[in-house]
């Protein structure tokens, strides 16, 4: 009989990557329903490439580069789909594909593949989407199943479009938005899902939502709307909590999300941008690794120490 | 004689590629990024950096017994101010409208760090013929890899090469890369590549080398 | 509002529903093989030689220096060899095997009477020459952790009854079968450092142990239990002293620096037997579970082989892959299943070959699971970059020392990296480093 031999711990969580990663495909699949069921067949297909270009491109990449082919963990599935969600509903397939391939390779792969990556994947492809093609980016159409096709309005964020839309139709996401981020309740059922398999803690989109809403308050603008709509909340539920970019420590955690609150509102109402979200994100991936470093957890047994050598 | 050819040509091709001023130096970034949203613009500014570079390193060589090395720096920027003067002239007479588009940039060759790192490393240790070969490689290097940057913008970015337009009408053109990000963006991946390739080339050189 | 500590893991538990309700069995077996270094400290001296014959308590291995415990024969009968023996992953060991006579006569005992009436002055003392050590996993020598320097003052004694590992029952079955004991042994460690607070520390989890101890504490003066939050590890030692005392133990420091002791349940118990009865330790109750036909918590003779053990739960009931002496965040792998249990041998733990398999590490993804769990507030990640390119001046900057290897990091993982495992070896290493001047 022959044993194995391995230092402890003999037990591990049933959580493993692919598992999180697949938690976070199932949390998306609401959006995605509706943004389907809002947009039409044109948003299933933009929904279709951008994550099968995410999977190819990430497969090509590790294949091509004689790396260790990891498409199963679900990561470039995810990042591909969560960009497809926040496209808008008239963007065109090679969008779709140039901000995925964009989104894998040069954010992700070329700065080590999984984890290393300092951007959110996704958040840059779109940022980089938007510089590009500012107005294909921006042409944003009243869901169609409820009239209008195709006619460019006055998105929820428009200068002086607040109270434009009534709280109901935000949370349906009965207006014009991206193709995932305009049902609030989509993203908030996702969002439920992602906490209760414990795949996020509360911290960070809890926080940011906070954060916006307070904000927005202090600056004079109606917190509800300013939270409800744009992309807010989906960033606060999908992307503002991705792992590698996010900080780790409990207290980095909560200046990130404030921090992504505040540049969001700043931007939204003083900055030449309708939404700021794309850039809050992007801002505050950067200063992750700074806020980690200087913000970590207190070692156990340290805090004595010092008390005892003042004294 | 065929010795000297030999030498020179390989202070040539050092310049150009060995230690390519923007690849593997990384020298003179600023220009590099600032005037390469289009291929004309790129060349350009490699043709002034160029012609700076050679004039410079000659007068510098020829002046290297003479000048005291304390006051070294001081001499070299006024030579150098001395033909970039001559090319800011030349360039608003003779082609405005690059003028027009380089601006700022053509004064600031002057602080150059290519010129000054060859002026310094280069030309005040070796001979006149060395030096202008190094400076001619140099400045081909230059004008090489900005001009690659700036088609590959160009390209991507406005759908051009050398203001013509090559791409179908259809195509929409990616914004980005006649941004400053776009820049940064394909100067790095550029960087990469020639870095991989050079070391590849480079290892296997040595495989050989070993071998024999 | 139920005391606990920051972070850490919530573990499942199931592993314990199978011997969580049975009564603890007595299991005595032909021989018994007592190896010399069951406690923390020099390994005792064998004061017998094969074929002597051996009382039941009889003292086989004299203490060696200021950490030494005595050994005692855990069974009467016939010492049949001292040998060098390869235990666990250590240095080979003294070890004395005695065949069992089934007489158990015992050796002359010195009882000191009811904790009431004892010299306080004397318990100490009893406690060394009954030869009891930390029964939780540490092995610490009881009588040192008892005797306080002039300047220590202890101002309270936390009885851990958390029992926080995955798998382990024998604490929750002592605190329901043998209440009296516990508090009694509490109470004779109160007695003996003249504390005036004891608290006994249970997870909420045990709600019957809870309520069998506060039975037992009823009247006792300062004597109380407090209730703890289930979670991973609280019944590390300092993890409990931050839940019941609010206080942390400095760095490098000990828990009685803060005034705390901190004693297992079964160590409790030891110290009872040891001063009411003047019975030295010679047996524990393990619990025995994984793939065994009838896992069981089985009252076992300290010695007790794990093969011995395991016929006793009716054999294994998969091919087994993998056996540990400890639960499943902790436990120490056995080579073979020809080792004998010591006295803080809590659990013999059998994984099936599926449970065993050693998973593939995947790359880091930066969750900050290991962060976010980690109870020393460390960072595990980077510590194991440092571990993995063998920077050992980087992994002590980032207070890998401070490291208690409690698994919570490796468990979390998904990635599944064996996050640990390197820390344990970087601290083996820091410590040949530190003993060792400037090797390497």
């Amino acid at each position: 009989m022959s044993l194995r031999l391995s230092t402890a711990p003999h037990i591990r969580s049933p959580k493993t990557t692919t598992r999180l990663m697949l938690n976070v495909l199932l949390a998306l699949l609401p959006s995605a329903a509706a943004g389907v069921w809002y947009f039409g067949t044109r948003a299933l297909m933009l929904l279709c490439v951008s994550t099968a270009s995410a999977v190819v491109a990430e497969y090509l990449w590790q294949k091509l580069g004689r790396l260790p082919v990891r498409v199963g963990d679900l990561s470039a599935a995810v990042t591909g789909l969560i960009l497809g969600l926040i496209l808008p509903p008239t963007a065109t397939w090679w969008m779709a594909v140039v901000g995925s391939v964009f989104a894998i390779i040069i954010v992700k792969q070329l700065f080590g593949g999984i984890g290393d990556n300092f951007l959110n994947p996704a958040m840059a492809a779109r940022a980089v989407l938007l510089a590009s093609w500012p107005a294909r980016m921006t042409a944003y159409v009243t869901a169609s199943r409820f009239g209008v096709d195709a006619v460019s309005t006055a998105t929820p964020l428009a200068r002086g479009a607040e109270g434009s839309y009534s709280y109901l139709e935000l949370l349906l996401g009965n207006v014009p938005g991206t193709i995932g981020e305009t049902c609030k309740l989509a993203i908030l059922a996702g969002l439920l899902l992602l906490l209760l398999t414990r795949t996020v803690t509360w911290r960070i989109p809890v926080i940011m939502l906070g954060s916006t809403a307070f904000f927005s308050w202090i600056l004079g603008f109606d917190p509800l709307y300013a939270v409800l709509s744009g992309g807010v909340l989906f960033a606060a539920a999908f992307m503002a909590n991705d792992y590698a970019t996010s900080p780790m420590s409990s207290r980095a955690q909560v200046v990130y999300a404030a921090g992504i609150g505040l540049i969001t509102v700043v931007i939204r109402n003083y900055g030449s941008y309708p939404e700021g979200v794309t850039y809050a994100v992007l801002f505050m991936n950067i200063l992750t690794p700074l806020l980690d470093r200087f913000m970590p957890h207190k070692i156990y047994g340290h805090q004595k120490v010092k008390e005892a050598k003042k004294a | 004689m065929s010795e000297e050819k030999k030498r020179l040509g390989k202070v040539f091709l050092n310049g150009v590629i060995t230690e390519n001023p923007t690849f593997r130096l990384v020298l003179g970034t600023c220009p590099t990024l600032a005037v390469t949203t289009c291929a004309l613009n790129g060349l350009g500014m490699g043709a002034a950096a160029t012609f700076v570079l050679i004039g410079s390193n000659a007068a510098i060589s020829m002046l290297r017994k003479f000048i005291p090395d304390q006051v070294r720096i001081p001499a070299f920027i006024v030579i150098i101010c001395t033909f970039v003067t001559m090319v800011q002239l030349l360039m608003q007479a003779y082609l405005p409208d690059l003028y027009e588009s380089l601006g700022i940039f053509i004064p600031l060759i002057v602080v150059n760090c290519i010129i000054l790192a060859r002026a310094e490393a280069f030309a005040s240790k070796n001979g006149v013929l060395a030096s202008v070969f190094d400076g001619l490689g140099m400045g081909v290097g230059f004008t090489l890899a900005l001009t690659l940057i700036g088609m590959i913008r160009e390209l991507i970015g406005s759908g051009c090469l050398f203001g013509m337009q090559v791409m179908s009408a259809s195509y929409e053109p990616m914004l980005l890369f006649v941004m400053a990000s776009g820049g940064f963006l394909t100067f790095g991946i550029l960087l990469g590549l020639f870095n991989l390739v050079v070391r590849r080339i480079e290892d296997r050189r040595r495989r050989e080398a070993a071998r024999q | 509002m139920k005391a606990t500590f920051k972070r850490g893991v919530h573990l499942n538990y199931g592993s314990k529903e199978p011997t969580k309700h049975l009564h603890t069995r007595d299991f005595v077996s032909d021989t018994v093989q007592l190896i010399m270094s069951m406690h923390i400290g020099a390994p005792s001296e064998p004061c017998v030689k094969k074929g002597d014959l051996v009382k039941l308590g009889q003292v086989i291995g004299t203490p060696v220096g200021f950490l030494g415990i005595p050994v005692h024969a855990s069974v009467s009968g016939e010492v049949v060899a001292v040998e060098r023996i390869p235990y666990l992953m250590e240095e080979p060991v003294m070890a004395v095997t005695i065949r069992n006579d089934f007489l158990d006569e015992w050796t002359e005992l010195h009882p000191l009477g009811s904790v009431e009436s004892v010299d306080p002055a004397k318990i100490v003392p009893a406690i060394r020459e009954a030869g009891i050590c930390g029964m939780g996993g540490a092995s610490f020598p009881t009588h040192v952790k008892l005797s306080l320097k002039s300047e220590q003052k202890c101002e309270m004694i936390i009885v851990n009854g958390a029992e926080c590992e995955t798998h382990l029952t024998c604490d929750h079955r002592l605190m329901l079968e043998s209440p009296g004991r516990v508090v009694d042994g509490l109470r004779a460690a109160m007695r003996a450092l003249n504390v005036k607070k004891g608290v006994i520390a249970i997870e909420d989890n045990k709600p019957d142990a809870i309520e069998s101890m506060r039975c037992a504490a009823n009247g006792r003066d300062g004597v109380s239990v407090r209730v703890l939050k289930t979670k991973y590890p609280q019944g590390g030692e300092k993890q409990l002293i931050e839940a019941v005392a609010k206080r942390q133990v400095p760095v490098k420091k000990l828990p009685i620096d803060v005034g705390v002791i901190v004693l297992n349940v079964g160590t409790c118990a030891a110290i009872a037997d040891a001063v009411i009865d003047g019975k030295p330790l010679i047996s524990r109750i393990t619990t025995v579970t994984g793939c065994v036909r009838s896992p069981a918590n089985l009252r076992l003779r300290i010695g007790t082989i794990a093969e011995d053990v395991i016929g006793a739960c009716g054999g294994f009931s998969d091919t087994p892959g993998k056996i540990a002496f400890g639960g499943g965040m902790t436990g120490l792998c056995l080579p073979n299943i020809y080792m004998p249990m010591a006295k803080s041998t809590n659990g013999i733990v059998v994984y099936n070959e599926k449970d065993a398999r050693s998973v593939e590490e995947g790359p880091c993804i930066r969750c900050g699971h290991c962060v976010a769990v980690c109870p020393i507030g460390l960072n595990p990640y980077q510590m194991k970059v440092a571990a993995d390119a063998d920077k050992l001046d980087m992994a002590e900057k980032l207070h890998v020392t401070d490291c208690i290897l409690c698994g919570c990091c490796s468990y979390e993982c998904p990635s599944r990296r064996w996050l640990t495992a390197s820390f344990k070896i970087v601290k083996q290493k820091l410590a040949q480093r530190a003993k060792g001047g400037t090797a390497k």
